[in-house]
């Protein structure tokens, strides 16, 4: 008796603490589902034949090579091919390092090193990005004026796309990486000591095997690691110089991204020249979007050229 | 695939290098880079009214704060930026450029020599739009200290703001007009809202006269010149976020009709300044120089 008394009672806890779960996914998800329709709504309000402060064209827009508020100028095309440029340089740059690094912090590195690598890599993932901006306009552009100098080009202090390029590649070198090890680590011994039984190399067996069962947990780390360098607006404004044409693809010219674009003045600006900063928000998630899509389409591609091997 | 990727990329380096090497040559070495501020700063909209400039150059490049200005300016030879006189330009690395021969300063400014300068506006609430009648009576009596004393001016230059001391009478003879000055106030708060530029000068005078004042406490919320006029009279005059007296670092908009204030004007002025790399050669500049070169039709700084 007293035992169906107790599943009994352990059938509604279940059933409370489940609504409770339930609730809070609910919570969580509304969040996004109100920020979606506040941005798309006040995103697409400037083009809105009814809109307050004078319609813009969404073509001009979207395709736009040049931005210029006070003239009344908002083209974001150029910039959409800036942020595009500068975020897969830096994973381009980043990517290959994070990824060598996991793989001998996990798989080659002395266990003490490797211990106090990975302390490293958490510390730098965890600074705060107006931190790498401070260190990025104090010594990468003096780098950068350095190397422009040397070869005999004129930039504006430094300010320039390489800036902007090697800070994000920094900034997004720890989220890679701290991701790519936990996924390094999880392979499984079987498969490696079934590689090295078959004759071979570690070396083979740590690029050939290990990385690429590992490629699912990599892949998200590029992701994520992607949308950081899409979404750093505070320290890429301190470097980039906000330029107002484009789009640029000179190392050591000035550039502008979406994220610069929406922080420049936010604060003292009303009216349309503040709502399109919602628009410009709306173009950003897009352009996430699909560098995500693209990005797994790649890691999908990846396993199958392996598989036709 | 990977071909593919990699071919696309040198592409890309390619064109890159390639733009770079057509302005990499020697004669192009003494370029003057122009720094800007973003297009929603007082302080920029202040200098392109001073040297009348109608579109800015597209290789102007935006920095984000006065801050930044000094930080950019200070790490290229070749640059020329602006800030605002109160700006302690001391140990900075920046030389501050005479406008058509005048030295930048507070004299010369109030003897309208200087020619680069701006305003600082304030606006209020709507007459009978306040919490009570007693906030209304102190806004008004603290406005009146502000504009009308000496004691208020003396205040607000010590703050950095730039006022004409002349015309305006000891505060002991505006007390009368204001009966709400001889009660305990402590129960009451003025908000304020509005540009960031004006806070030392607001705070100093505030606080000097909340004493004389029957102790009044205030809140200052200072955003952004744009907040000035919406949270008192404009969308969010209502909201949370709502004042009694906005400020703006420049004249009001027209999209700001201050006509439903109770009171409006301007309390003190601030100035622009030029500035330049310490290590560069000028040190005099006119207003059409300026303008050349802000427009993009000259390339040098001389």
């Amino acid at each position: 008796m007293n035992n169906l008394k107790t599943t009994k009672l352990n059938k509604i806890i279940d059933k409370v603490v489940s609504n409770i779960y339930l609730l809070m996914t609910l919570i969580s998800a509304s969040f996004m589902l109100i920020i979606i329709i506040f941005i798309l709504f006040k995103g697409l309000s400037p083009f809105m034949s009814n809109y307050q402060y004078g319609v813009v064209n969404f073509l001009d827009f979207l395709f736009g090579t040049q931005y210029r508020p006070d003239m009344g100028i908002y083209g974001v095309g150029f910039i959409i091919i800036n942020t595009l440029v500068s975020a897969l340089l830096a994973l381009s740059i980043a990517f290959p390092i994070s990824v060598l690094t996991a793989l001998f912090v996990v798989k080659i590195a002395p266990q003490r090193l490797s211990e106090f690598m990975k302390v490293v890599i958490d510390l730098l993932a965890s600074i705060p990005s107006i931190v790498y901006g401070v260190f990025a306009a104090g010594i990468i552009t003096k780098f950068t004026m350095t190397i422009a100098s040397m070869l005999g080009v004129q930039t504006y202090g430094g300010t320039s796309l390489l800036s902007v390029v090697i800070l994000l590649a920094i900034m997004i070198f720890p989220t890679i990486t701290s991701i790519s090890i936990s996924s390094i680590s999880s392979v499984s011994e079987d498969l490696q000591h079934a590689s090295l039984a078959l004759g071979a190399t570690k070396v083979q067996t740590n690029f050939k095997v290990v990385l690429l069962s590992a490629k699912q947990g990599i892949f998200a780390g590029a992701i994520l690691g992607v949308g950081r360098a899409f979404g750093e607006a505070t320290a890429v404004s301190m470097v980039a110089g906000n330029k107002m044409f484009g789009p640029t693809f000179g190392l050591f010219n000035t550039t502008r991204t979406l994220t610069s674009t929406m922080i420049a003045g936010l604060k003292e600006t009303s009216g349309l020249d503040y709502d399109i900063r919602f628009s410009i928000g709306l173009v950003l998630l897009i352009i996430i979007l699909i560098t995500n899509f693209g990005l797994n389409f790649i890691k999908n591609k990846v396993g199958k050229t392996h598989e036709k091997n | 695939m990977k071909k593919i990727l990699i071919l696309g990329l040198v592409a890309l380096l390619l064109t890159g290098c390639s733009s770079n090497g057509s302005t990499g040559n020697e004669e192009t070495k003494q370029i003057v880079n122009i720094y800007t501020r973003d297009s929603a700063s007082g302080t920029r909209e202040a200098f392109e009214k001073a040297i009348d400039l109608d579109v800015i150059s597209n290789t102007a490049i935006e920095v984000a704060s006065n801050g930044d200005m000094i930080t950019k300016v200070k790490s290229d030879e070749n640059a020329i930026g602006y800030v605002s006189l109160s700006t302690d330009l001391l140990n900075t690395g920046l030389k501050a450029l005479n406008i058509e021969g005048v030295v930048p300063s507070v004299d010369t400014v109030l003897n309208d020599t200087y020619s680069m300068k701006r305003p600082f506006s304030y606006v209020t609430r709507a007459a009978g739009d306040y919490k009570s009648e007693e906030l209304q009576q102190l806004v008004v009596a603290y406005l009146d200290y502000l504009n009308n004393s000496i004691e208020g001016a003396l205040v607000v230059s010590a703050a950095g703001g730039i006022v004409d001391t002349s015309g305006k009478v000891a505060f002991s003879t505006l007390k009368g007009n204001h009966s709400i000055l001889n009660q305990d106030n402590s129960h009451l708060t003025i908000n304020t809202a509005g540009s960031t530029s004006v806070a030392s000068t607001l705070q100093a005078t505030l606080e000097a006269f909340s004493p004389m004042a029957g102790n009044f406490k205030f809140t200052m919320n200072q955003t952004g010149s744009s907040d000035g006029y919406k949270r008192v009279l404009g969308s969010e005059k209502d909201g949370v976020n709502q004042a009694d007296i906005g400020f703006a670092s420049r004249d009001f908009s027209d999209q700001e009709d201050v006509t439903s204030a109770l009171n409006s004007g301007i309390y003190c002025i601030d100035a622009v300044v030029v500035i330049v790399n310490e290590n560069s050669e000028v040190n005099d500049i006119t207003l059409d120089t300026l303008n050349a070169i802000y427009a993009g039709t000259q390339t040098t700084l001389k």
